[in-house]
């Protein structure tokens, strides 16, 4: 926080300089005090500690076993989300993998038994060490099947292969459904009859105006994107 | 507010261990002075029920070889280490070294002691091949040795007749004091061996065969010369207000009343020799601001080829020089083992010879911890010095100064012998700094509702 200097010259007693010393060593006595006498407030908050007289005036996170909360927008490992019966809403539609300028995601779809339109992800692995957290696959996403809200690292791992997160690992949180689901509307054989009363009951509307953070990001367009990256490949192609 | 409530207990607690410290030195000194003089007369060379002056002394100045020396000097001198990291944590508003822990308990730091002398005994060896061998070795002995000669003459506690330990001792002066070496030279003592100490860093610096270090010397010779001058003069004051030149008498003459029956403190008489004393002390310690020599983001100083325990001798040498500074300062200025809180002959009336020089050992170790405190708060105060800076406030500022306050003083005694002048003077003198200091300073800028930011004149220039 920059504050106005006032940067008159020196008067005759500034440039005794002791006395300013002996100011100094007040300020610093005072400090040492507070710190010395008041134990520090551990609100992860730190603005939000109070301050002032017969208080702490220490400011530190004593880190790994204090940890300072995420801001709202924070994207985190990828899950997906899954349904109230457990599989995962997406329908293996490739749109993630398409916008992902990483390449991290791999899906390999497959038809369900019986079904001439639904799919399903075989396989959705993420490469964690490709991704670049850009959340565009967030916003992709027609059907909020994969979301970075879980506020988590990718943990560490001593192998690559450590790093690879398959359906096991990314479909976690808590179950979503909405009333526009296609899987809800029309008879699926992917979900068995008496569960779908159960499902349409819990079902939520989908909302008109998007609140969701990554879908609401103004000026976001996987086609620009995707044009300059071809535009950028054929001039490293030129040269 | 638990931490409150502990942390005075802590602070009271530490008074009274200190206390009882005393009363176990004035106990290790008179029992070894008493079992010196029975192996005297074990040995044959005095006969039997006699009394050995000598034989005593040599008892007494070993034991407080021992306490003194190697039990003050060196725990406090190594406990600084720790503190200059805990202390300049909570004066900067951070928490300090607290990951080695104690069941649990980081113990203010100080388990770091033992960790950081373990890394500086097992630490590799690396010396210049080019070094000039001898000096090369015989420097950090130099930096080394002068800081333990000088706590010699310091006095720790009062004199107490030995029949206080042992019924039936008792006799013409046969006392027991908390002081190595009582000595006519005094604090010329003091100055002679304070510039030896100048000879480790420029020795080191030469010997090293180092660019680098060889400015760090040259540095610190011209440095711990320029300041000797003004620190020599600067005690003058003292040394015709008191009489004398032996700190202990010093000391005893500033439990004399004077003003009214406050004591004849050197602070009180003398209050322009103390700060002019206070800062070359702290120029001679080598220390920020005035760590030119060493000047670690910039030249890393003398001791940059000195590795392992080598170093570490330099680098507790400093704080040595620290706590025996404390305690030259707190013999002359602070009133050494008067308990300035209750009257001396108060004390001595209502308590045990013992106790009384307990109490006076625990004050003046108290005393010693607030001005190591204090010296390590301007340490984390001010920023380095500039050279032109350095010196000149020493030849510009400190020695006029003190010059002045040689003949104001030398004046003042010659026109009134009772120190009521002086005494006079002296509180006009420290009335004056006060309102300078209380009208001195900007006003912090009205939208920065943080905490005041010290140092407004630090980056300005000490001697304009």
């Amino acid at each position: 926080m920059a504050y106005q200097l006032d940067n008159r010259p020196l008067d005759l007693r500034e440039r005794f300089y002791f006395p300013e010393v002996i100011r100094g060593i007040g300020t610093l006595a005072g400090h040492f005090l507070k710190n010395l006498f008041f134990s520090r407030d551990a609100n992860p908050d730190i603005l939000a500690r109070p301050r002032g007289f017969a208080r702490s005036d220490n400011v530190t996170l004593q880190y790994p076993e204090e940890k300072a909360p995420y801001p709202p927008g924070y994207r985190g490992l990828h899950r997906l989300v899954p349904r109230q019966d457990g599989s995962p809403r997406c329908v293996a539609c490739y749109m993630c993998a398409t916008a992902c300028p990483a390449q991290c995601i791999y899906i390999e779809a497959g038809e369900v038994a019986g079904d001439p339109i639904e799919k399903y992800p075989v396989k959705f692995v993420i490469d964690e060490l490709r991704c670049v957290v850009c959340g565009f696959c967030v916003e992709a996403c027609p059907k909020d099947a994969i979301r970075m809200d879980t506020g988590e690292h990718a943990p560490p791992s001593l192998e690559r292969s450590g790093q690879l997160q398959d359906i096991k690992a990314l479909l976690r949180g808590p179950a979503v459904s909405y009333l526009s689901d296609p899987w809800l509307r029309r008879p699926s054989p992917s979900i068995p009859a008496d569960q779908l009363a159960a499902m349409k009951a819990t079902a939520r509307p989908y909302h008109a105006d998007a609140d969701d953070e990554y879908a609401s990001t103004p000026g976001f367009s996987v086609r620009a994107l995707a044009a300059e990256a071809r535009e950028r490949a054929a001039r490293a192609g030129a040269k | 507010m638990k931490r409150f409530v502990g942390m005075s207990l802590t602070l009271a607690a530490l008074v009274g261990v200190l206390v009882l410290l005393g009363a176990g030195f004035y106990w290790v000194a008179a029992g070894l002075g008493y079992a010196c003089n029975g192996l005297a007369i074990w040995l044959g060379w005095n006969p039997p029920g006699t009394w050995s002056p000598f034989a005593f002394h040599v008892g007494i100045t070993l034991g407080n070889l021992l306490t003194l020396m190697m039990v003050v000097l060196m725990i406090s001198g190594s406990l600084l280490t720790v503190a200059e990291r805990k202390w300049s944590a909570l004066l900067q508003n951070r928490i300090g070294a607290n990951r080695i822990t104690v069941g649990g308990n980081p113990l203010g730091g100080i388990p770091y002691l033992l960790a950081d002398a373990l890394k500086m005994l097992t630490k590799e060896r690396a010396a210049p091949d080019v070094r000039t061998r001898l000096l090369f070795e015989l420097a950090p002995v130099l930096a080394f040795a002068p800081v333990f000669c000088l706590f010699a003459i310091v006095p720790v506690g009062p004199p107490i007749d030995l029949g206080a330990f042992f019924a039936g001792a008792a006799g013409a002066g046969r006392t027991v004091a908390l002081q190595v070496a009582s000595i006519d030279a005094g604090l010329l003592y003091l100055f002679a061996i304070a510039s030896l100490s100048v000879y480790g860093t420029s020795l080191a610096g030469w010997a090293s065969n180092n660019k680098l270090a060889l400015l760090g010397g040259v540095r610190a010779s011209s440095q711990m010369i320029s300041y000797e001058v003004s620190m020599g003069l600067s005690l003058v004051g003292t040394m015709m207000a008191y009489r004398t030149l032996r700190l202990e008498e010093m000391v005893v003459a500033q439990g004399a009343p004077v003003l009214g029956g406050f004591p004849a403190l050197g602070l009180l008489l003398q209050p322009i020799g103390f700060l002019v004393f206070f800062t070359s002390g702290f120029a001679e310690t080598k220390r920020a601001p005035f760590d030119l020599p060493e000047g670690e983001s910039e030249i890393v100083g003398y001791f940059i080829e000195y590795s392992g325990m080598k170093f570490g001798m330099m680098f507790l040498a400093e704080f040595l020089e620290i706590a025996v500074f404390a305690g030259v300062i707190t013999a002359v200025f602070l009133g050494g083992w008067h308990p300035l809180v209750v009257d001396t002959g108060w004390l001595r009336a209502h308590v045990t010879p013992l106790w009384f020089g307990a109490i006076g050992a625990g004050a003046f170790l108290v005393k010693m911890i607030v001005l190591m405190w204090l010296q390590l708060v301007i340490r984390w105060l001010l920023p380095r010095f500039r050279y032109d800076q350095v010196q000149k406030l020493c030849w510009k500022i400190l020695l006029p100064a003190s010059l002045v306050n040689i003949f104001v003083t030398g004046a003042a005694i010659l026109i009134d012998p009772s120190l009521q002048l002086l005494a006079w003077i002296g509180l006009a003198t420290i009335i004056v700094i006060g309102l300078l200091v209380a009208t001195t300073g900007r006003a912090a800028p009205a939208h920065d509702a943080g905490p005041a930011h010290g140092g407004h004149g630090a980056a300005a220039a000490a001697g304009h």
